[in-house]
């Protein structure tokens, strides 16, 4: 336990924005996995999946095909 | 954003043309200053007691030479392809994209003046002189700012996440070069960074590694969900892995740099965290290389014909292996055996010639054919480039890595009486075998770049002359 301890009393303002940042993206990162694996958007991400084939002709500019 | 019609639309190509012709003579300039080093590593006597040609100056020509002017140009032109065919669009301002290619091509010549010169700051991978530093800044800022308005002005409702990737590098290399860059100038060719000690090489580092993750990795990722699609005639296997793929990387790969300072006077944690999140990083990664591997399912037979989809599959071997061999020498106890030795070297380079150079000769490729709107000169060269540059980087990295295993146990290697067995000298000798291995390894994937510039030369003249012939025909 020794190797987690911190002195709290010492932190600067410096130290608690890094701690800030780091929790911040910690819980964004965990987000992005809800957001991501949440069932109900699996559609709207795979219908994107061949946006590289549309501009070969066979897509319009909006990605509908003609 | 959506567009009411199917109106073909007027791609700004010019520059693009002129970034792909710019790093396919980059990539056989940089590769050829690469083995010239590694062959004064074998044979010193060829550095000719000329100090401008010695390792410790032409080694990071090299490594600018293939990071920022071929890597730099194959990002830039297939960031411009990408982003107005996906986007439908033209570039935001022309103007300001020949603004960036001439600027790019001066930071290069300045490099190409000044580090045989010996004006180094010292720090790995920023090596250029304080004001060149400021010339990068206003360049990429450049390119930024077309970039996000080209994706502002776009007319298809969904930004595809190839963009993504190259945005998420604009946004981070800015960040990493500028803080990293910050120095107080003495005269024009000296300065000093403004930070100390280990504040310095964790700086240093959080560039370093960051360069590495945003510019090599994301921008290339970036090449990687565009043209195994269009090469492959397949959708990309899951576009929601794709997103978590980007955001993962962009999230994680900050965390890493320390991972390079183990057993330093970086506090301990800092390392620990550089480690763990190392290993964290496999997931997105391995996913990133399944998910490119896998959106040729159905279409596997093509490798056979479709040599340029055999550089860009490859490339996605490499990518994974370099993914999973960079945070196993992470983890302290593999890094105490590894941190100094040519295994790094080893490492780097299976990134570099494997992944980053591999995605790079077949999106260059493909991007060649549809630029000049014909047929390579000879697919048969193609191939042969392939071959070349598999067998090529395969000796050199596997050169590498032996020869750091074995630098490693012998530096550590002591005897009953707690005495190192060898001496240092004694480990330089036992290399020299690899070191011939990696000149000749290194000389073959250069062959391989000289042979594209050869195939894509004559590509471009036929194409010229296929367009004065039948100027009607060229024009549709």
């Amino acid at each position: 336990m020794d190797y987690l301890h911190t002195d709290w009393a010492a932190m600067s303002r410096n130290d608690w924005l890094g701690v800030f940042f780091t929790v911040a993206a910690f819980v964004a990162m965990i987000a992005v996995y809800i957001m991501v694996f949440n069932p109900k958007n699996k559609d709207a991400f795979d219908s994107q999946s061949d946006m590289a084939l549309r501009d070969e002709g066979e897509y319009n500019n909006s990605g509908d095909k003609k | 954003m959506e567009a009411t019609n199917a109106t073909p639309v007027k791609y700004d190509m010019d520059v693009v043309r002129w970034f792909t012709i710019a790093a396919i003579i980059f990539g056989v300039v940089g590769t050829f200053i690469g083995v010239y080093v590694a062959s004064e590593l074998a044979w010193p006597f060829l550095n000719f007691d000329i100090p401008e040609i010695t390792f410790g100056r032409l080694r990071p020509l090299h490594t600018n030479a293939v990071i920022f002017a071929f890597g730099g140009n194959v990002l830039f032109a297939t960031g411009y392809y990408i982003v107005q065919r996906t986007g439908a669009t033209k570039l935001w301002s022309n103007k300001l994209a020949w603004f960036h290619f001439w600027g790019w091509q001066a930071i290069i010549i300045c490099a190409v003046i000044t580090l045989p010169m010996g004006m180094s700051q010292g720090k790995e991978y920023a090596e250029l002189p304080w004001w060149v530093d400021i010339m990068i800044a206003v360049v990429w800022l450049s390119y930024g700012l077309n970039y996000v308005m080209t994706n502002a002005i776009r007319k298809t409702s969904h930004m595809y996440v190839s963009n993504w990737f190259t945005m998420g590098m604009i946004v981070m290399i800015t960040y990493l070069h500028v803080v990293n860059s910050l120095a107080i100038p003495v005269d024009w060719a000296t300065s000093y960074s403004i930070y100390s000690g280990v504040q310095d090489a964790m700086i240093q580092w959080w560039w370093g590694h960051n360069a590495v993750g945003f510019y090599l990795t994301g921008g290339f990722l970036g090449i990687m969900y565009y043209f195994i699609p269009k090469q492959s005639g397949r959708p990309v296997f899951s576009y929601r892995l794709s997103v978590l793929h980007f955001w993962t990387l962009t999230f994680g790969y900050v965390w890493l740099g320390a991972h390079h300072l183990q057993y330093t006077a970086l506090p301990d944690w800092t390392g620990s965290l550089g480690a763990a999140i190392s290993l964290a990083m496999i997931i997105p990664s391995w996913g990133g290389a399944m998910n490119g591997m896998m959106t040729l399912s159905g279409a596997w037979d093509k490798l056979r014909t479709d040599y340029i989809l055999r550089f860009l599959v490859t490339a996605m071997a490499f990518y994974a292996m370099s993914t999973f061999d960079g945070p196993v020498m992470a983890i302290k106890s593999v890094n105490a055996l590894s941190h100094y030795t040519d295994w790094t070297v080893g490492h780097v380079h299976a990134g570099a010639l494997g992944w980053m150079s591999m995605i790079s000769f077949g999106a260059l490729y493909h991007m060649v054919k549809k630029l000049w709107n014909t047929e390579m000169y000879s697919d048969r060269l193609v191939n042969v480039h392939f071959w070349i540059a598999l067998i090529g980087a395969t000796t050199y990295v596997v050169a590498m890595w032996v020869s750091g295993i074995m630098q490693g146990l012998m530096w550590r290697d002591y005897d009953e009486y707690g005495t190192l067995t060898y001496t240092f000298v004694e480990s330089v000798s036992a290399m020299h075998p690899y070191y011939v291995m990696r000149a000749v390894g290194g000389a073959i994937f250069n062959l391989g770049t000289w042979i594209m510039l050869f195939n894509v030369v004559m590509t471009v003249r036929q194409a010229s002359a296929s367009r004065s012939a039948n100027p009607v025909a060229a024009r549709a």
